[in-house]
């Protein structure tokens, strides 16, 4: 796993949700976390900004889990490279 | 008990046609509205599809020197009271001691966006004198009523999405306390400007490629504009001049969510539904056909579904329900000027538009949602819905005459 992009999740979340980041986990699922949908876009537009990236939409579906984000990230990451 | 309102006169601007026969026909024959957005748009925007108004020339209906005054939005509200006035055949003197309330989510978002790319952009130091008339979300209600000679009271309801809804049950209130006696209401919005597109864009909620309300394969709003103007009366007015009466304008019906900004709220969209047919005085069983707001949304349109299962009950089934805005896109503050609008004319014409682009119900999307072909039926009375972000619901009544 990318540290920054872990880094920049956390972050995300932890600012969105105003809680500590050591709290978030990688199994943490985002229902745990009290992550709606608005909270969602906001954490993704954090994160876009933060790494320069384009979210598409439809990545946003089927999220569960702070790993499912990672992981998402983390593919858009490397076909950008 | 308060004497009934009538439907005298329709008027509508949108991306179905520059006028209501033209809206009309799309409608029954099923055609989008939504075509690809301008290239001059910048490329940086991800959306690419709208429900403009199409081959749309100011200069032929404006003279130039009145087009710098009027913002769009004011451009759409005055074309369609023109045409409903004239539809109902009302004169000056008639209307005078009228009201004009007309809906708008976004206000004169088409001045405010130019007057900030030649502040913050263009680094210009003076603006044009008229910017404050033209851009302030009551211009086009004022404009209207300098065009109709309405002296009464006029102004704007703001609700989001459900403007339109409002603006017409204010029109219903003020002319069953007697205060008016005729009335021009609807709603207007232009939102096809590159800030208001950003802003929409950034909620995720618009759809890539098309409008595909209560379908599983539903992925967003496809956004409108234009106006519609629809004229109201006592019934005895309108007998009295002997206006020909589209239908019964029989009630109306509000609530608020007090819930989420952006998610709906099932309960507080059937207590919408709910009010207005006890306003209306009618029962769930005489609803033969429901205008829904219907945005395609995901959140919607389950939400929606299960709102008018609540309100109705068994009755839910025996619905004959469409979304229009798969047709003409999601108008905000115009979109239930354009449902009412639609819904009259299904009632006089007996014929229910459809909801286009339906392809496989989607999950928790169970009534009857008239897919794809209008539908040929007797409609003694109906419902149009709309529900705004923020939890603002408002719901309207027609009924056969």
């Amino acid at each position: 796993m990318n540290q920054r992009i872990y880094a920049t999740v956390v972050k995300a979340i932890s600012n969105q949700k105003r809680i500590d980041a050591a709290s978030i986990s990688q199994d943490s699922t985002l229902e745990s976390l009290g992550i709606s949908s608005l909270d969602a876009i906001t954490i993704m537009y954090e994160i876009e900004d933060a790494l320069n990236l384009e979210i598409p939409n439809e990545a946003l579906e089927n999220l569960n889990s702070v790993k499912d984000i990672l992981d998402g990230i983390s593919s858009l990451v490397q076909s950008k490279a | 008990m308060a004497g009934k309102v009538v439907i005298t006169g329709l008027g509508t601007i949108t991306p179905l046609g520059l006028n209501t026969s033209g809206f009309w026909q799309s409608l029954v024959a099923g055609r989008s509205g939504a075509t690809r957005l301008p290239e001059q748009l910048p490329a940086d925007l991800k959306v690419r599809i709208g429900a403009q108004v199409q081959e749309y020339e100011p200069l032929r209906f404006f003279s130039p020197n009145d087009i710098s005054l009027l913002d769009r939005l004011s451009q759409f509200a005055l074309i369609a009271a023109r045409e409903a006035v004239a539809d109902a055949g009302l004169s000056r003197d008639e209307l005078r001691d009228g009201a004009v309330i007309i809906g708008t989510g976004c206000g004169g978002k088409e001045t405010d966006e130019r007057v900030y790319q030649m502040l913050y952009r263009e680094q210009k130091h003076r603006l044009h004198p008229l910017t404050i008339p033209r851009g302030m979300p009551s211009a086009a209600a004022s404009q209207v009523s300098m065009a109709s000679g309405v002296t009464g009271p006029v102004f704007t309801v703001s609700s989001a999405c459900a403007s339109a809804n409002h603006a017409l049950i204010q029109a219903l209130l003020l002319i069953r306390s007697g205060l008016v006696e005729v009335a021009l209401a609807g709603g207007t919005d232009a939102p096809f400007t590159y800030g208001l597109l950003k802003a929409w864009e950034a909620l995720r909620v618009l759809s890539p490629d098309g409008c595909r309300p209560f379908s599983n394969d539903r992925n967003g709003l496809v956004l409108g504009e234009g106006a519609g103007v629809i004229v109201l009366e006592s019934e005895g007015h309108a007998k009295r001049r002997s206006a020909t009466i589209y239908a019964e304008f029989c009630g109306g019906g509000m609530s608020a969510d007090a819930g989420h900004i952006t998610d709906p709220s099932t309960a507080g969209a059937a207590a919408a539904i709910s009010r207005a047919l006890q306003d209306a005085r009618l029962n769930p069983e005489e609803i033969d056909y429901l205008n829904a707001h219907g945005t395609g949304t995901q959140a919607n349109d389950i939400s929606e579904t299960r709102a008018i299962r609540l309100a109705f009950g068994a009755h839910a089934d025996g619905i004959a329900i469409s979304s229009t805005k798969s047709m003409h896109g999601h108008a905000l503050g115009a979109a239930g000027a354009f449902e009412m609008i639609a819904t009259i004319l299904a009632i006089k014409h007996g014929v229910a538009p459809a909801t286009i682009n339906f392809n496989e119900p989607g999950s928790g999307c169970d009534l009857d949602y008239i897919p794809n072909q209008s539908r040929e039926m007797k409609i003694r009375a109906a419902l149009s819905n709309s529900f705004a972000f923020g939890g603002l619901n408002a719901v309207v009544a027609v009924r056969a005459c």
